[in-house]
C-alpha cells in the first residue's frame, strides 16, 4: 500500500512539475527541459512491464493534454517504458538487481546511473524531436536538439533526484 | 516448448506496446490537422482552469509593457475618429449611410498559457465558443497577426499559431504587391518565412509585410513583418524571403478574435468555381 502510494504521489508531483515549472522555461536553441522520464526510472525493480508501460502512456498524455502536443510526450515515454528493462538486463551486475534498492543515484552508485538513465533519456529525447521534426534533411537539428535537452534534462533530473529522495529517505 | 512459451511472452508485450504506441501516433497525427476531443488538448476544462490560475499570478509581469502596447493602439485610433478631423469642407455632413456595412467584428481575450520553442507552438485562450469562438477565425495582436483558432470547448479555445509549420496565412509585400504564404521553419520565434512570390521583382530589404485578406479570415492590412533578407532559391524561378515578425510572441498577452460575418458568404460563391480537373483525378 505503501509503494502505490509514493508511487501516485510521484506520478502527480512529476506531472504537476513538469507542466507548471519545466514546460515554461523555454531558453529557445532547441533545448526542451522534460524531467518527467525519471519517475519511469524511479519505478521498483521488480514491476510487471505491463504496468510500467501503461504508466508510461497514462503520464505522456496527461502532459500532453496539457501542453497541446496530443500524443508526443505519451509516444516517447511509452518508447522509453519499453525499453528500461532491456537497458537495466544490459547494465545488469553478477548477481542481478537487489528488488529492495531503488534504481536511484545514491543506491545504485554513480557510473550504473550515468549509463542507464543517460541511455535511457537518449531514447526519449531521440524519439521526441524524431517525430515532433520529422525530416530527414533536418537531422542535425534534431541531433543538436536532443544532445542540447538531455544536458539540461539530466541536470535538472539530479537537482529532483537530491530534493525527492532526501525527503523519502527521511521516514 | 519452453523457448516458444518465452517467445510469446516476449511477443505479447511487444503486442501490447506497439498498441499503445499506435494509438499515441495516431493521435499526434490526426490532432495536427484536426482535434477530434477537446479533452486531449489544453482547452479543456481542468487545464483551462489550472492555467487561468497561473496567468492570473503572472500576468502582471509585463503590465507596463501590456499598458503602453494599449495606449499606442488608442492614440492611432483616436487620430482617426470624426473629433480630431479639422473639418475643411462645411458642406458634407456624415450620415449613417447604406454604402458601409459591418464586416468584422471583434472579440477580445487574453492568452492564458503559451510556448515558443517547440515545432509547433500552439496558444491557449480564455475565451471560448460560449463567446461565440468557432474553429478557424483568426487571431491578432495590436502589433500583428497570432494565427487562427484550432480548437474550442465552452471557456477556453486554442490557437493554431504563426509559429506553426504549416500554418499558411495569406501575405502581400507591399508596396510592390506581391502575394504569398506565410510559413515557419521552427527555429527562431521571431522570424519567418513567405513562398511563393517569383523572382521577376526585386524585393527592397524592410518591405512591410501585410494580410492580403484574400481567405477572408483576416481583413485586409494586419501588420505581419518586415522583410529582413531575400534569397534566390537554386533551380526555381522564386524567392525565399525571411521576415522579421512585428509582434513579439514570448510575451504575448491581449490578443482579438476576428469575426467575418460575411465569410459563409464568400465560402459559397467561391465553391462555384469549377474544379481544377488536373487535382481532382
Amino acid at each position: 500500500m505503501n509503494k502505490v502510494l509514493k508511487i501516485s504521489l510521484r506520478f502527480f508531483l512529476f506531472w504537476i512539475m513538469q507542466v507548471l515549472v519545466f514546460n515554461q522555461l523555454e531558453f529557445g536553441y532547441g533545448i526542451h527541459m522534460m524531467i518527467y522520464p525519471l519517475f519511469i526510472m524511479l519505478l521498483p525493480f521488480d514491476i510487471g512491464i505491463f504496468s510500467l508501460l501503461l504508466l508510461g502512456f497514462g503520464l505522456g498524455i496527461l502532459i500532453d493534454a496539457f501542453s497541446d502536443t496530443f500524443g508526443l510526450h505519451a509516444s516517447s515515454l511509452l518508447m522509453m517504458a519499453y525499453f528500461r528493462p532491456i537497458i537495466f538486463a544490459f547494465f545488469s551486475q553478477r548477481e542481478g538487481y537487489d528488488p529492495l534498492k531503488e534504481p536511484s543515484l545514491f543506491d545504485m552508485g554513480t557510473r550504473w546511473f550515468v549509463l542507464v538513465y543517460g541511455s535511457l533519456l537518449l531514447i526519449h529525447h531521440f524519439w521526441f524531436f524524431l517525430i515532433e521534426i520529422f525530416r530527414i534533411n533536418e537531422v542535425l537539428w534534431i541531433l543538436q536538439n536532443t544532445f542540447v535537452s538531455i544536458i539540461f534534462s539530466f541536470s535538472a533530473s539530479i537537482l529532483i533526484l537530491t530534493l525527492i529522495s532526501k525527503k523519502f529517505r527521511s521516514k | 516448448m519452453r523457448k516458444f512459451i518465452a517467445f510469446f511472452e516476449r511477443f505479447r508485450v511487444f503486442l501490447f506496446f506497439a498498441f499503445l504506441q499506435i494509438i499515441a501516433l495516431s493521435l499526434y497525427v490526426t490532432f495536427l490537422s484536426f482535434p477530434k476531443f477537446q479533452f486531449l488538448t489544453s482547452a479543456n476544462a481542468i487545464s483551462g482552469q489550472l492555467y487561468t490560475w497561473e496567468h492570473d499570478l503572472t500576468k502582471h509581469f509585463n503590465l507596463s509593457d501590456e499598458n503602453s502596447k494599449l495606449q499606442d493602439e488608442n492614440i492611432s485610433l483616436r487620430s482617426q475618429l470624426p473629433q480630431s478631423l479639422f473639418k475643411l469642407n462645411t458642406q458634407t455632413i456624415k450620415i449613417n449611410d447604406s454604402v458601409y456595412r459591418q464586416q468584422y467584428e471583434y472579440l477580445p481575450g487574453e492568452v492564458i498559457n503559451s510556448t515558443v520553442t517547440k515545432r509547433n507552438n500552439y496558444f491557449t485562450l480564455n475565451i471560448g465558443e460560449k463567446h461565440g469562438v468557432r474553429i478557424g477565425m483568426g487571431v491578432f495582436s495590436p502589433c500583428g497577426v497570432v494565427g487562427k483558432i484550432h480548437s474550442t470547448s465552452e471557456h477556453y479555445s486554442i490557437v493554431k499559431s504563426v509559429l506553426t509549420k504549416d500554418i499558411d496565412i495569406d501575405v502581400r509585400i507591399e508596396p510592390i504587391g506581391l502575394t504569398g504564404l506565410l510559413k515557419w521553419d521552427g527555429r527562431n520565434p521571431t522570424r519567418g518565412n513567405i513562398v511563393g512570390p517569383s523572382n521577376d521583382l526585386k524585393i527592397p530589404r524592410g518591405s512591410k509585410v501585410i494580410t492580403s485578406g484574400e481567405s477572408g479570415i483576416f481583413p485586409k492590412g494586419l501588420m505581419v513583418g518586415t522583410v529582413d533578407a531575400v534569397y534566390a532559391i537554386e533551380g526555381e524561378a522564386l524567392w525565399d524571403i525571411v521576415i522579421t515578425y512585428s509582434e513579439e510572441y514570448r510575451t504575448l498577452q491581449r490578443i482579438y478574435v476576428i469575426k467575418n460575418l460575411m465569410l459563409e458568404e464568400q465560402q459559397e460563391i467561391e465553391k462555384s468555381i469549377p474544379e481544377d480537373k488536373e487535382e481532382g483525378k
